[in-house]
């Protein structure tokens, strides 16, 4: 099992890395049509980004309480644009969450950040485009590293793009969703799930939170697939039982999000889509009323914020 | 057929876990088959399960907030208590198997005649976590737990939660206090069965319960013909369930594995199939109407 694991694993990195040199191989032809100068600054842009996210991916537990202690509205108050600043202030205020030496070295990493952030501002004000030029070839392929050092689950990085109602027979295009949302918490339910309706209210309370941060939650109950009318009012009994206020929404069960809904097999599931409507993260299965699903799920959501403010 | 049971055994785990190749892929099938249950202890989310449980199922149905109980499969159940009885605990069911295998393990073998009262807990867990509960303790929208799979069941832990752990990294994360919880009773069931026989079977298992029920009805029957017993004992000491069959062969224990029937010096004791109570095979030596499986 584990030799069947490994080799997976080994595998899928193989393609994400073959996948990432196809992109790069675009990206690089794609500029050529552009001024030569830009082609270097993307080039330049791109490694300043992998090196922050390097810094970030060492120490996963530290950052991750870091993460946790990211004051919400900091993060939007703050007028510099650098992350480095407002992860040095959330160190700073979650001093006695850390021991001396953990301190030392958040605050010398936090630095690197901050030096690193400067130099792309830099480039930025030189290439306004060059923040938007270097996200398309990468962000695809960080998602799949994500994904493929997470597990070695053949998930797809961008959630299934959709085109549905919401209970009330309003129109939904996740397009529009997405792009209208710097984060969108999708839960995947069914009316008949114990644990799925038992969480109900606490994803409202988590919608109302986002409403205010400019994201969203909706959910997506399995039963109301291609508007099947008593599955439908049946939710709404169930929501409106639990004062869940929020979203939900259907779509045909042979489209792509249809598939992918009727692929999942653990009951509730929870994802984080940024606007680009990339998936953030390892789906979150079980109920988030449980304090380590919830922890992950929050700390997925700030990660969603935090990065769509760059 | 006693004799090939091991084979039928593992024909009938396999035949009920077909979808072999979702334990690498890690996800579950949930087609058709998943609207029927298999006649033994099989979890629904085993990832090769080709059908449901009918315990999970049965509960899951008692607990939704429409239905209070569930005649659908109380009457397959009943259907296969009826045409089988606990024949099920001893030839189709993968959790019976999987204890039998254990016992195989060569240690100092321990008897549980003296645990005898522990025989009738499994007609509590029945009623208690299977039947009642579910219906009754509701939450605010009229829907109960499913007690016996999330409190107790030691198989939904080696069929669903372990081998989708392995290869999903989700459901890893959500692994908390209550598989931490029937881990401990899965490694206690391992434990034990390789001392004591069947032991999950014969204390805690509510569908082995439901079948015992059957067992004095049921269309398959065990045999002793009278006159050619010469009451030699050798069918009581190979029995694992602790049944004396020459004095009570329709007994709720009889997992009619037929070890008695291998055991018999003078083959007095036999499978019998069909109508009628027994009563006459006392004055009749083979004249009996009924199928008999004599393997």
């Amino acid at each position: 099992m584990k030799r069947k694991k490994f080799t997976a694993s080994v595998l899928i990195a193989l393609m994400v890395l073959t996948l990432a040199a196809c992109g790069a191989k675009e990206e690089s032809s794609a500029a050529d049509t552009g001024q030569g100068g830009i082609e270097e600054a993307v080039t330049e842009y791109k490694e300043l980004m992998d090196q922050e996210n390097e810094i970030l991916s060492e120490n996963t537990g530290l950052w991750d309480k870091v993460f946790l202690a990211m004051d919400k509205d900091l993060a939007v108050q703050e007028e510099s644009n650098n992350y480095g600043d407002l992860l040095l202030k959330t160190i700073e205020n979650a001093r006695d969450q850390f021991t001396d030496e953990e301190l030392a070295l958040l605050q010398e990493e936090a630095g690197k950040i901050r030096d690193l952030e400067n130099q792309m501002a830099a480039l930025e004000k030189e290439y306004p485009e060059v923040a938007e030029k270097s996200m398309e070839g990468s962000t695809s392929a960080a998602a799949d590293e994500a994904m493929s050092t997470a597990s070695g689950d053949e998930s797809t990085q961008k959630f299934p793009s959709f085109e549905g109602k919401d209970l009330d027979g309003n129109e939904v295009k996740s397009d529009d969703l997405f792009s209208g949302n710097a984060v969108t918490v999708v839960n995947f339910w069914f009316t008949t799930c114990g644990p799925c309706v038992g969480e109900l209210s606490e994803l409202d309370a988590l919608d109302k939170e986002l409403a205010g941060k400019g994201g969203a939650l909706i959910g997506i109950n399995a039963f109301t697939l291609d508007g099947d009318e008593t599955a439908i009012s049946d939710a709404k009994d169930v929501l409106e039982k639990k004062n869940a206020g929020y979203q939900n929404v259907y779509f045909a069960s042979d489209s792509e999000a249809g598939t992918f809904t009727m692929g999942i097999y653990a009951f509730p599931t929870t994802y984080v889509v940024d606007r680009s409507g990339n998936i953030v993260g390892d789906p979150i299965v079980g109920a988030v009323t449980e304090k380590s699903q919830a922890e992950t799920l929050n700390k997925l959501v700030e990660q969603t914020l935090a990065a769509d403010k760059n | 057929m006693a004799r090939f049971r091991g084979w039928i055994q593992a024909g009938a785990v396999l035949f009920t876990n077909l979808h072999l190749p979702n334990f690498i892929k890690g996800g579950i099938y949930q087609g058709k088959g998943k609207n029927v249950c298999v006649p033994g202890l099989n979890c629904y989310s085993c990832p090769a399960a080709s059908g449901a449980c009918p315990i999970g199922a049965f509960q899951a149905v008692a607990g939704s907030s429409k239905f209070r109980f569930s005649y659908y499969i109380s009457g397959f159940l009943i259907l296969l208590g009826v045409l089988l009885g606990r024949l099920i605990c001893g030839f189709l069911c993968p959790f019976g198997w999987f204890q039998e295998l254990l016992h195989r393990i060569p240690t100092r073998k321990l008897s549980t005649k003296k645990l005898r009262p522990l025989t009738y807990l499994k007609y509590v867990i029945l009623l208690a976590m299977v039947v009642l509960l579910p219906a009754i303790a509701v939450n605010d929208v009229g829907m109960g737990d499913p007690f016996f799979c999330k409190y107790l069941c030691p198989q939904g832990v080696l069929e669903g939660a372990i081998p989708l752990a392995l290869v999903n990294s989700g459901i890893r994360a959500a692994l908390g206090k209550l598989f931490t919880w029937k881990l401990c009773i899965l490694l206690a069931v391992t434990a034990l069965s390789i001392l004591f026989y069947r032991p999950f079977c014969k204390w805690l298992c509510p569908l082995g319960a439901f079948y015992a029920l059957f067992n004095k009805v049921s269309l398959l029957r065990m045999k002793v013909d009278a006159n050619a017993c010469i009451s030699c004992g050798k069918c009581a000491r190979a029995c694992g369930m602790d049944v004396d069959v020459t004095k009570t062969p329709d007994h709720a224990e009889c997992i009619r594995c037929g070890k008695c029937v291998l055991a018999c010096p003078t083959g007095a004791v036999h499978f019998r199939y069909g109508f009628g109570d027994g009563s006459e095979t006392k004055g009749t030596i083979t004249a009996e109407t009924n199928m008999e499986e004599s393997n």
